[in-house]
């Protein structure tokens, strides 16, 4: 069977038409994870004796005429979202040994679906970074162009997908790290609304932020793998008690008459030409479709980076507080209970981790808390305000997903301000707690693929898988060729 | 905004992490650059209103705080590098 960029749909008629077992096509993954994986290095752990355990077991629920959307079906899974008994690295030597002794609530959704676990892909370490280069154990390639970034932080799930190393993976999205690295891999991802996934078992980077969502080849697929895990859960008090429509109900309707924002700011001189053309290019094929396009403006953009940098990190700063050596992660050494502690977090995190739990106590300590900390709290509602006007007029929101195309490997090595400032597109999203998803939208002259993102309102995911399903009709992707 | 040494010496402890001469150097550098992005936030000049956050949690929908089963204490254990039944850490004297 070709699995080049193959839909969960078609492996779902496949395997219901016992055109193929679960067991095999799950061996069909894990031959090819062996052949590309050591070039492109999007899994940190592949689970080979598992996957094939669950493959069975699906085949089992296939056989008896129990199958559910994704019984059977192979995924991958970010290495921050804990699974039961399989190493959870994070990709740090913090966490280089941790197996959790739980699953998370995405995990035990999908075990309730019968998924299979092909492995868990890499990511910047403790999910900081946009590039997977801060990876203490796999610095992931674009399967595009391998001397580039596949994008961060979710780049081994987005390049997993996008080589066809599975179908579709678990992501997770704190400042835009499953919408970019979509982007930059030329596969589809979504960050749900805040509280719509629950964060049970997703190790915190930012709790106010952090929200896990789904990558696959597709808006359809994207809205099946939501469909699995979405629901309030009551080991996370920040998921919402809310309605879990099926997100694929809207799929296939036109979209006549939506009304499409082009905030300016998101398409400023910051922006590659390329990629300002590209998308602009995507909102006239869905003008030809029926939508309209609306001019706006949201000043608040100007302040976004710092304001979520400073919310992000000081929430870091105090999450991260957990991993001492003692009580969790990497144990080093010392004479004295404080030595012990600082020597374990020297040895166990990384030098981007370090500086943003630096710049978290920076914010949070005495004297600069009103001046960064509380002042970006007040820039967080600035931007749920200018959205909310925005969303007064419009439907959903469209704008580039990031300023460039994948950028080489090195090129943003030791400049932390050129990274950060490089979420511009991102972050308010986050800020705001919106659901937003990106799409390819385009190529660059060299092949590199171009994303766009369409934002929704709170808990409308429907409107934004539905509007990006609309012009992925159109348009036709091109496979990496590895 | 230069930061200098005495600035990055106090968040280092706060942080309990440390750096050699030539990292605390190079970390002064970054953390200088870094802070100068932050500083752009100071010429907004909205102040923030705890009230209109809305985000609280809503304690009504809290679970109600019942005895139930837990993990088991093995599988627990399992992560830790010494143990005896419980949780073995280091011997440090202060």
């Amino acid at each position: 069977m070709d699995l080049t960029r193959a839909k969960i749909r078609d492996l779902r008629s496949a395997l219901d038409e016992k055109k193929i077992s679960a067991a095999e096509l799950c061996g069909e993954y894990l031959k090819r994870i062996g052949e590309q994986d050591k070039n492109l290095l999007s899994y940190i752990t592949v689970t080979k004796e598992k996957a094939l355990s669950d493959a069975e077991n699906a085949q089992k629920l296939i056989d008896a005429g129990k199958a559910t959307a994704l019984t059977g079906i192979p995924l991958a899974v970010k290495d921050n979202i804990c699974t039961d008994g399989v190493k959870t690295t994070c990709s740090s030597r913090m966490l280089e040994n941790f197996i959790p002794p739980y699953n998370a609530t995405v995990i035990e959704k999908l075990n309730a679906e019968g998924y299979v676990l092909l492995g868990k892909a890499s990511m910047d370490e403790f999910a900081m970074g946009g590039s997977t280069q801060t990876s203490a154990f796999a610095k992931t390639r674009n399967p595009y162009d391998l001397e580039r970034v596949p994008g961060g932080s979710s780049g081994g799930s987005a390049a997993a997908v996008a080589a066809s190393l599975a179908p579709a993976a678990l992501g997770s999205d704190t400042g835009g790290s499953i919408r970019q690295p979509a982007s930059f891999c030329g596969v589809t991802g979504i960050k749900p609304t805040y509280g719509r996934v629950s964060r049970y078992g997703l190790v915190a980077f930012a709790s106010s932020l952090d929200q896990i969502g789904p990558i696959a080849n597709d808006a359809h697929d994207c809205a099946i793998l939501l469909n699995a895990i979405c629901g309030h859960d009551r080991h996370d008090a920040t998921s919402a008690r809310v309605e879990t429509p099926d997100f694929t109900a809207k799929l296939g309707q036109p979209i006549k008459g939506m009304k499409i924002a082009l905030p300016k700011e998101f398409y400023s001189d910051a922006i590659d030409d390329c990629v300002k053309k590209s998308v602009m290019d995507a909102a006239h094929e869905l003008e030809k479709q029926g939508a309209i396009l609306v001019d706006c403006s949201m000043p608040g953009l100007k302040y976004a980076i710092p304001a979520y940098y400073l919310i992000a990190c000081a929430e870091a700063a105090s999450n991260l507080s957990r991993f001492d050596g003692i009580k969790y992660g990497y144990r080093g050494e010392g004479r004295t209970f404080g030595e012990l502690i600082v020597d374990s977090r020297n040895k166990g995190f990384g030098e981007e981790v370090k500086r943003r739990i630096l710049l978290g106590n920076y914010a949070l300590s005495s004297g600069y808390y009103d001046a960064y900390y509380k002042k970006a709290l007040a820039l967080k509602q600035e931007i749920i305000k200018e959205y909310s006007e925005i969303f007064g007029q419009c439907d959903v929101i469209l704008t580039p997903t990031a300023p460039t195309p994948a950028y080489k490997i090195g090129a943003q090595d030791n400049d932390p301000v050129k990274m950060y400032t490089a979420d511009i597109c991102t972050v308010t999203v986050n800020i705001a707690g919106l659901p937003g998803i990106s799409t390819t939208c385009g190529y660059t002259e060299n092949g590199l693929p171009i994303g766009m993102s369409i934002i929704g309102k709170r808990f409308d995911e429907q409107t934004i898988l539905q509007c990006a399903d609309a012009f992925e009709q159109g348009f036709s992707p091109v496979a990496p060729k590895l | 905004m230069a930061v200098d040494m005495k600035t990055i010496e106090h968040l280092c402890s706060l942080s309990k992490l440390s750096y050699d001469e030539e990292g605390m150097e190079k970390v002064m550098g970054e953390m200088g650059s870094i802070i100068d992005l932050m500083d752009e936030i100071k010429s907004f000049d909205l102040a923030y209103d705890d009230t209109k956050d809305g985000n609280e949690i809503r304690f009504a929908d809290t679970r109600e705080d019942v005895p139930e089963e837990s993990f088991p204490t093995e599988k627990l254990l399992a992560n830790a590098e010494n143990t005896d039944g419980c949780y073995v850490v280091p011997k440090v004297v202060e």
